[in-house]
């Protein structure tokens, strides 16, 4: 009889994973990370920051950016405003945690070439409400514990809704997040909706991304609105004219570059 | 008249029914009460210093923190362990939901604060603790960084690192929290006091020194309750006797209170702190209505004129009701003209001293007859002498002996008043309302020691164009206006987006001292920020400076928010700003911050002294003579309250007590119960004129009757404003005895100085 029982028990427990067609949060998250965006860009960006009171301080750059294997480079000039123009900074992008990323930026005001300190990934970017890991084309898996809580429709679209909680309470407070929860097309596999909570545990922003756009067979948002509940600061990030895989040099990504400007194409 | 009075004396039942549904309903409305600390509700809405506290909070966030002090005298604060502790409490405090702590200026302590520091080849941005020290050796390195930096030193951690603060904001509109604040971290402290023996924590800011009120006032009032009836009580039954004498008045005037706190809350208007002595004004003064009724009803009833109980009651009814009447008016007035001040503490309080005491002129007319007409009626006591008969007899020789001896002392007396009044001071002072001892009061004392100070007073300067603030010489300007500031041995220190773009200019040239000065250009300024916004947090700045660099704020921390002080600076300042910054370049230059709007209430303050006296003590004038009329009488009429004025804000003066929310309202206070005193008094020396009897007969038959009248009601009035002697907080208790001198002056001059004016002349003055 126990014979029996232990018999269909481990028949059972070793079916299991071939009966079941439900991915886990973290089989979607790979999907989103495999998705193919494109070895290099080009592509103009319109940073629109919004105060509660409606204030709006605007920026336009232009930014170049290339893969390395996981690791990635971007180079970004400043065309907007007047007294930040020709001001460019240098990205070197290491996926190696250990391994913090490199940023120079150039004043012109100065003509000198800065170092960056590094920044924690919670820290916020630019005067932006995005932080340093919001940034990121996509988050760092193995930091986070994934669970698919179900389906939903977004404007039309099916997504997954897959919460992510940092796995110790040291990313907690290095990201400032509790909790995210992302909501991935499943057709695209890409997500146009980001919520995040704050250590506290509170409703702290949402990211939306919207106008989403084949371009050059990949599929891009043009458009990605971050609004803070908390603070109502908002920032809208608009991009245009994107050009992919269009080869950039690696000599696009050095000092001497960042300190030449641009000069358009 | 007559009909009403007949009326109510066939329905008592109903009368008292009514009495009571009233106060039921008034009692059910009490629990609308809302209680108003915030100091800047306190200023009239149109004030630009009510106005410059919104547009701060709303533009550079709000200036009012929660300060904890940690002093540790020993080790000083530069240990691991008080390092730990600091960073500990930091985290806390950023755990709880009462804060909010979204940014850097949010929450500021040493585990926030960040260092700007040159590198070779960039700008470093980093915590001064990133990481907990773990040796002394390093604790120490954070303090070099701290004295290097200097842009905190003093403000966070003292210069000698005995001691650092953390300062974080309360939730926005969460100022029904703040007394919780208070409790949160008290206890705390108490936990961390219990593991740390040898640190010592004190805890102020403005939040919390509203919360204490928002604590001790609906205490205060609870405490004081209890007190001024007990009095009340004891005084009733010296002069009754009877338990309808203690219980029927007492019921009187706390119905009339009711009443009065009731209509408030239904009206939605706000306690104050010096709404608090509402009640104990409300039955001193309403109380004297009751015993003339009950006082006259026994004196009519011993001597037997109207064996009928009904009848006899119609009588005090109508003899009582033009005089009560009269009084209550005169009175009212008084206090109806505080409504000539600004500041709606003030207003209401006049408004509804004047309800109060209407209040208990109806109920001693309703409530009187209807209980007496239900009550059994009892045989009469046996007369016995009043209690102060052999004073009186005294006081009235004195008079008709040494007139010109009682003339020479109010001579006196109101010399050395005129010289007090001179030395009149004004102090809307927030922590001075605190007694010395007073917990709240020691932490911000010893907080203003170590500490650049508690208390704020802010400048926003508004260049009138985008990126304005970036200009080289308006950067230069802020630097010059600050160092004007900091001149000034009461402010502790200053700060602006100026120091940290000059730290930045220092920082990228190598840490070369001489660049430490604004950036050269408007360009290199907006450059500078944007790299700083690579390492550091948006919001940094976000106090400083609003996003679009068009305005700017410059913080200052003062060591004291006496008034005085501001107002000297603000002075001073103002050529300074008008060269600077002058409107016909666009700029426009705003002041704000506690410290300003206690500038402004102190203003307010002294205007509103100035026209709320001279026209109550007109109005009262009018009221006389129309009384009277007689020109002659209604000055005289003037003259004890007058003087029982001037020796108010003489002794003042010469004491060295300061004008404040609570002791404004002295002046009109006497005035308005002084005057009775006065009416009452001519009222019967006219009856005894009109009798023909001579002067001597006169004064000493208007001193047996009214005089015993006139000292019992001085006697409830000084012991109910003693009782205040009590009260925790400072004016309260400065305006209890100063009320209880005065009416003591004011009573004196009624009885003393009235009949020698009166004697003066060949013919004596008839009235």
């Amino acid at each position: 009889m126990i014979k029996q029982i232990l018999l269909i028990w481990a028949v059972l427990s070793w079916m299991q994973p071939a009966y079941s067609k439900d991915m886990t949060g973290l089989d979607v998250m790979k999907l989103v990370v495999a998705r193919d965006d494109g070895n290099d860009l080009i592509q103009h960006m319109k940073q629109r920051l919004i105060d509660k009171r409606g204030h709006v301080r605007e920026r336009l750059m232009i930014s170049f950016s290339k893969d390395y294997g996981e690791d990635s480079k971007s180079i970004t000039y400043f065309l907007q405003p007047a007294n930040v123009r020709d001001t460019a900074m240098l990205t070197w992008d290491y996926a190696d945690d250990n391994h913090d990323d490199d940023q120079w930026l150039y004043l012109p005001a100065l003509k000198k070439v800065r170092r960056i300190s590094s920044s924690d990934r919670g820290d916020y970017f630019m005067g932006t409400d995005f932080t340093f890991e919001d940034i990121k084309s996509t988050p760092t898996l193995g930091d986070y514990q994934w669970t698919l809580t179900g389906s939903e429709t977004i404007r039309g679209t099916d997504v997954w809704v897959v919460d992510a909680e940092p796995k110790s309470k040291a990313l907690k407070k290095n990201m400032g997040y509790s909790k995210v929860r992302y909501y991935v097309r499943k057709d695209i596999q890409m997500y146009i909706k980001v919520d995040f909570w704050d250590i506290k545990g509170k409703e702290l922003k949402h990211l939306v991304s919207t106008d989403i756009q084949k371009v050059q067979g990949i599929w891009t948002a043009m458009q990605g609105v971050m609004s803070n509940v908390q603070t109502h600061h908002r920032t809208e990030l608009t991009f245009s004219e994107q050009q992919y895989n269009t080869d950039l040099s690696n000599r696009m990504f050095s000092e001497r570059m960042l300190k030449r400007g641009y000069h358009g194409q | 008249m007559h009909r009403i009075f007949h009326w109510i004396l066939r329905h008592p039942k109903i009368i008292l029914l009514l009495l009571l549904v009233t106060t039921g309903v008034a009692v059910s409305q009490m629990r609308h009460i809302h209680i108003e600390t915030d100091v800047d509700a306190m200023l009239p809405k149109h004030s630009d210093a009510y106005i410059n506290k919104k547009v701060l909070d709303e533009r550079f966030g709000s200036s009012d923190v929660v300060i904890i002090g940690i002093i540790n005298e020993k080790e000083g604060i530069y240990t691991p362990e008080n390092l730990a502790l600091v960073q500990e409490l930091t985290d806390w405090l950023g755990e709880q939901d009462l804060f909010q702590t979204l940014s850097l200026n949010d929450l500021l302590s040493l585990s926030t604060i960040k260092d700007i520091r040159g590198t070779d080849d960039g700008l470093d941005v980093t915590l001064f603790m990133d990481g907990l020290p773990e040796t002394i050796a390093e604790a120490k390195q954070v303090q070099a960084r701290m004295h290097a930096f200097g842009i905190y030193e003093n403000v966070i951690a003292s210069a000698d690192g005995k001691g650092t603060i953390i300062a974080v904001r309360p939730m926005p509109d969460s100022r029904d929290q703040y007394a919780k604040i208070y409790d949160l971290l008290q206890s705390k402290v108490k936990e961390l006091e219990a593991s740390h023996s040898n640190d010592s924590f004190f805890i102020s800011g403005r939040p919390i020194i509203e919360g204490v009120f928002g604590v001790y006032m609906p205490q205060e009032m609870k405490r004081m309750q209890p007190i001024i009836m007990t009095l009340l009580v004891l005084l009733l039954y010296i002069s009754f006797r009877t338990p309808r004498g203690v219980f029927l008045p007492l019921a009187a005037v706390l119905i009339a209170e009711i009443w009065t706190l009731g209509t408030m809350a239904a009206f939605g208007f706000n306690i104050y702190t010096i709404t608090t002595m509402l009640p104990i004004l409300i039955m001193a003064i309403g109380i004297a209505d009751a015993v003339h009724f009950l006082s006259r009803e026994r004196l009519l009833a011993h001597y037997g004129k109207y064996s009928h109980q009904k009848e006899r009651i119609i009588e005090v009814m109508h003899e009582l009701w033009k005089p009560m009447v009269m009084t209550s008016v005169t009175t009212g007035v008084g206090f109806l003209s505080m409504l000539s001040s600004e500041l709606p503490p003030i207003q209401e309080f006049g408004i509804f001293a004047a309800v109060g005491i209407t209040y208990a002129l109806i109920v001693t007319m309703l409530l009187f007859p209807a209980a007496l007409m239900l009550l059994p009626e009892k045989a009469a006591h046996t007369a016995r002498k009043p209690l102060f008969s052999g004073y009186i007899e005294w006081s009235s020789q004195a008079i008709l002996n040494y007139p010109k001896r009682i003339m020479l002392i109010f001579a006196l007396l109101t010399t050395i008043s005129v010289i007090g009044i001179m030395r009149l001071g004004v102090d809307a002072s927030l922590v001075a309302q605190f007694k010395p001892n007073d917990p709240v009061r020691h932490a911000d004392t010893v907080l203003n020691e170590y500490f650049s100070g508690t208390t704020s007073l802010d400048i926003m300067i508004d260049t009138g164009k985008e990126n304005g603030l970036l200009e080289p010489v308006f950067l230069q300007h802020i630097v010059d206006l600050q160092k004007e500031i900091e001149k000034d041995p009461v402010v502790g220190d200053t700060s602006s987006i100026s120091e940290f773009l000059m730290l930045m200019n220092k920082a990228l040239h190598a840490n070369n001292p001489a660049y430490n000065r604004v950036p050269e250009s408007s360009d290199l300024a907006a450059q500078y920020l944007l790299l700083y916004s690579f390492s550091g947090a948006p919001d940094d700045f976000e106090t400083f400076m609003t996003g679009d660099y068009r305005q700017a704020h410059i913080r200052i921390n003062m060591k004291t928010d006496s008034t005085h002080a501001v107002a000297m600076m603000l002075k001073n300042l103002k050529i300074k700003t008008d060269v600077w910054f002058p409107s016909s370049a666009g700029y426009q230059v705003e002041w704000a911050g506690t410290g300003f709007t206690l500038h402004r209430l102190a203003q307010m303050i002294i205007a509103g002294q100035i026209t709320s006296l001279a026209l109550s003590i007109l109005a009262i004038f009018l009221l006389c003579w129309w009384m009277f009329k007689r020109l002659l009488i209604a000055f005289i009429a003037m003259i004890p309250v007058s003087l029982a004025v001037t020796v108010n804000y003489g002794t003042m003066g010469n004491v060295g007590i300061p004008l404040d929310l609570a002791t404004a309202l002295t002046g009109a206070m006497v005035l308005g119960i002084g005057v009775d005193f006065a009416i009452h008094y001519l009222h019967r020396y006219h009856e005894e004129s009109i009798a023909d009897h001579s002067y001597a007969e006169s004064v000493v038959n208007t001193n047996r009757s009214v005089g015993h009248a006139i000292l019992f009601n001085t006697i409830v009035v000084v012991g109910g404003f003693l009782v205040l002697l009590s009260a925790a907080l400072y004016p309260q208790m400065k305006l209890g005895a100063l009320i209880a001198a005065t009416m003591t002056v004011c009573y004196v001059a009624t009885v003393y100085l009235f009949p020698v004016l009166l004697g003066l002349g060949q013919k004596n003055i008839k009235v």
